[in-house]
């Protein structure tokens, strides 16, 4: 038996020359002196001694350099795909690809991004591929490596995203190194995640790969979008290739996105133009700045009230039309509600009391028409519940809610005539005013606690805000909710903000933020996220990344020095049994000691400041660290906070 | 099924519970508040976890208002910490008393309101 992997030069996968392979392994290993030594010619035993073997043996079938590799032609078919940048963690299962791409591949499309972790990875993609509309690729290794990545993963599939992960994995157990590499190899090494994958496969060819990589990325990229896994066999990464002129790479066929039946299309456009008080919800619609212009033509058309539910950045915060924060009024008041790829179109309706008996109570009016847009209908998965309460909706239209919007927008002007655009007028009106008066409130409730320490998170934001207005901005985080940016910035472009986490799986904001960035540099945008202390805490590596690679951002940190939610969460629990909170920071609290994360960014080599704690202090410090953003660095300002 | 029925007869005994004070309220004098021990129980018994130190508002599961300057009386702000309207944690007597609630809405009704946005420099425009 032989335990060495075999000689590079010659084709492990060609069955036909294993008998000489076999042959030139044995002589070469120390096994095989062994098994020399162990000739039952006692001359032949007497004659050699196994240092004298291994230095004076003719010359062995075992080459040491080969010409090509699996792993270049790898190369070839990720090129076609046009992938601008690959995240790793570094591990051996993908070496051979790895090397591939950085000489072989001169390092471009893809480039490696070098990440700390596998999570930060793939988060780093899920950023990335939602400001870009491109898919990021990572490498991972086999089992623990996709293990660490597998919380990004699960956060990018519930956010509809795609990612582009490829892992190593040594298939054939005769061929693994003794130890570590049998931990790190799998049967089956997807079966981890394929509850939140959307494909994956392992090809057992280049072939296969070829094929499988572009059916991979079509799968991806084809809503609804979610992750793909393919693995990668190490030895078809290392081994030279046997047939080259055999091999093929598929095109990428331009997929025709998904639309909505037009009969279905042109009865939702009747509903809309014939309601009273109709609202339009809207969650992961835009991908490109075209869906952002659709959605506002679709609702001056109609001059109704649209609310953004966030996970894409759908509609401009101070349009006139804009009613986010107005919610329940507004479905309250509609008779026509339209969701387009909400995510949770039962929640997005109704009320949630978290009280000893949980309970759900809608907003809407007894008598309202409900229609929903969207890819959700076209495909679930099973075990993990991300798909939410059933949508009981009267029109379900199955189709990509912004490639749909042109025939709808179509559908409903036709359907508009001069009497009816009277009338939506005076709606029109209605609700800018109401629009004027959310900001203006949101201004005055701002100013309260204006001069206070610990800084309210309004006062940070109005700060900010007022750094960066007159700047090519571009949200790329928020670990504050919906709360101030939404309410007192102007977003009036589609990549002004970058939606959530999807899974809401912590450590998403910071990697998810630096990928995004990454989007964002070639346009020399000035990107920014306001990052929650708790989620750095999960992947403060991810500075590191961003220093290393020069991916501009400034990060804010709302530093409430808690897990405040699950503070909040705690004694909740607590007055439920009238026990007061005297407890309620132990295991939520990140205090004793304070993080300094001005000093964690520092050795990160990220410019860093603070912890401010005086209000007076942001301004300067805002100022000193876009300075630092716009030279092409990252930054860190360390804010403390008040809880919310 | 048991815990639901004993779930729903704690809740319904919770609501019975909170109708006493109301059918007392109009008989019970209000309790004259002392801002300072209100802060003290503002900051301890968490209020400003989700409504702010200064008020300023917040949220938990939802929005949670601001509390400066609330319009509020004794009354209908007992009633909320007693029996809360949304998913705001509930305040027990045995955790906050009568005259607590009175100081804590004497501290609220202290803190300062809301200034002009015209007054600071970044709302102007």
């Amino acid at each position: 038996m032989s335990t060495t992997r075999p000689a590079p030069d010659l084709a492990r996968r060609n069955f036909l020359k294993g008998a000489t392979l076999a042959g030139a392994a044995t002589l070469a290993s120390p096994t095989g002196v062994q098994a020399q030594l162990a000739h039952p010619n006692p001359r032949v035993t007497a004659m050699v001694r196994p240092d004298l073997v291994a230095e004076t043996m003719p010359p062995s079938n075992d080459p040491v350099t080969q010409t090509s590799s699996g792993g270049d032609f790898m190369v070839d078919v990720l090129k076609t795909l046009n992938i601008d940048y690959c995240a790793i963690n570094p591990a051996s299962s993908f070496r051979g690809i790895q090397e591939a791409i950085i000489n072989y591949g001169k390092n471009t499309k893809p480039e490696l991004i070098t990440c700390p972790h596998e999570e930060i990875a793939v988060s780093m993609a899920q950023g990335y591929a939602k400001m870009d509309g491109r898919p990021m690729a990572v490498l991972a290794h086999g089992t623990v490596g996709l293990q660490h990545a597998a919380m990004g993963l699960y956060n990018a599939f519930c956010d509809r995203v795609p990612v582009y992960l490829m892992i190593g994995n040594i298939v054939d157990a005769e061929k693994r190194m003794p130890g570590v590499e049998w931990a790190h190899s799998a049967i089956d090494p997807a079966a981890l995640v394929r509850d939140f994958v959307k494909w994956d496969d392992q090809p057992a060819s280049l072939q296969h790969f070829a094929e499988s990589a572009v059916r991979a990325y079509k799968i991806a990229t084809t809503p609804p979008m979610a992750p793909v896994l393919l693995s990668l066999d190490a030895e078809l990464q290392e081994n030279p290739i046997i047939d080259p002129e055999s091999l093929h790479i598929p095109k990428l066929a331009q997929v025709a996105l998904p639309q909505g039946d037009p009969s279905a299309v042109d009865e939702a456009a009747r509903l809309l133009v014939g309601a009273q008080n109709p609202v339009i919800l809207c969650d992961r619609v835009v991908r490109t700045p075209a869906g952002f212009d659709r959605i506002i033509e679709l609702a001056e058309t109609l001059q109704c009230a649209v609310i953004d539910l966030g996970g894409r950045m759908n509609f401009p915060s101070r349009h006139p039309l804009n009613q986010s924060f107005r919610r329940p009024a507004v479905i309250g008041q509609a008779d026509l509600i339209f969701g387009i790829e909400l995510n949770d179109y039962y929640g997005a309706v109704h009320g949630f009391s978290d009280r000893i008996i949980r309970h759900t109570s809608p907003m809407f009016r007894p008598n309202v028409r409900t229609i929903s847009l969207g890819v959700r209908d076209l495909y679930t998965k099973s075990n993990y519940q991300e798909f939410q309460r059933y949508a009981d909706v009267d029109l379900a239209i199955a189709g990509d809610g912004e490639a749909t919007l042109p025939a709808l927008i179509e559908a409903v002007k036709h359907r508009v005539d001069a009497g009816r655009a009277a009338a939506y007028e005076a709606r029109g009106r209605a609700l800018a005013a109401a629009q004027v008066a959310m900001v203006e409130a949101a201004k005055s409730e701002a100013t309260i606690g204006w001069d206070a320490s610990p800084i309210t998170t309004a006062r940070l934001c109005a700060e900010l805000w007022a750094q960066i207005r007159h700047e090519d901005w571009s949200l790329v985080g928020n670990g504050i909710r919906m709360l101030w940016p939404q309410r007192l910035w102007d977003f009036d472009a589609s990549y002004r903000w970058n939606g959530f986490s999807g899974g809401a799986g912590v450590g998403y904001n910071a990697p998810a933020s630096a990928g995004a960035a990454l989007a964002n540099k070639k346009h020399g945008r000035l990107s920014v996220s306001i990052q929650g202390d708790g989620d750095m805490m999960f992947a403060p590596g991810t500075l590191w990344t961003a220093a290393h690679h020069h991916i501009p951002i400034l990060y804010i940190m709302h530093n409430n020095r808690a897990y405040h939610q699950e503070y909040m969460y705690v004694q909740a629990m607590a007055n439920r049994h009238a026990r007061g909170i005297n407890n309620a920071h132990i295991g939520t609290t990140l205090t004793d000691p304070n993080i300094d994360f001005a000093t964690v960014a520092k050795g990160f080599g990220v410019y860093g400041q603070g912890p401010i704690t005086d209000p007076n202090d942001l301004r300067p410090a805002l100022e000193r660290a876009i300075a630092v953003v716009k030279r092409g660095e990252p930054a860190l300002v360390d804010v403390v906070t008040e809880p919310r | 099924m048991a815990r639901l029925v004993e779930i729903v007869a704690g809740v319904m005994a919770l609501a019975v519970v909170g109708l006493g004070p109301r059918a007392n309220a109009q008989t019970q004098p209000t309790p004259s508040g002392n801002a300072a021990h209100g802060r003290e129980l503002y900051l301890a018994t968490g209020c400003f976890e989700c409504h702010g130190r200064n008020g300023q508002g917040g949220a938990f599961n939802g929005p949670a208002p601001a509390l400066a300057h609330t319009e509020m009386g004794f009354e209908a702000f007992k009633e909320q910490l007693r029996q809360p309207a949304n998913d705001m944690p509930a305040y027990a007597a045995a955790v906050m008393s009568d005259q607590d609630v009175a100081d804590v809405l004497a501290f609220v009704h202290a803190l300062p309101g809301p200034r002009s946005p015209a007054d600071i420099a970044i709302f102007k425009d």
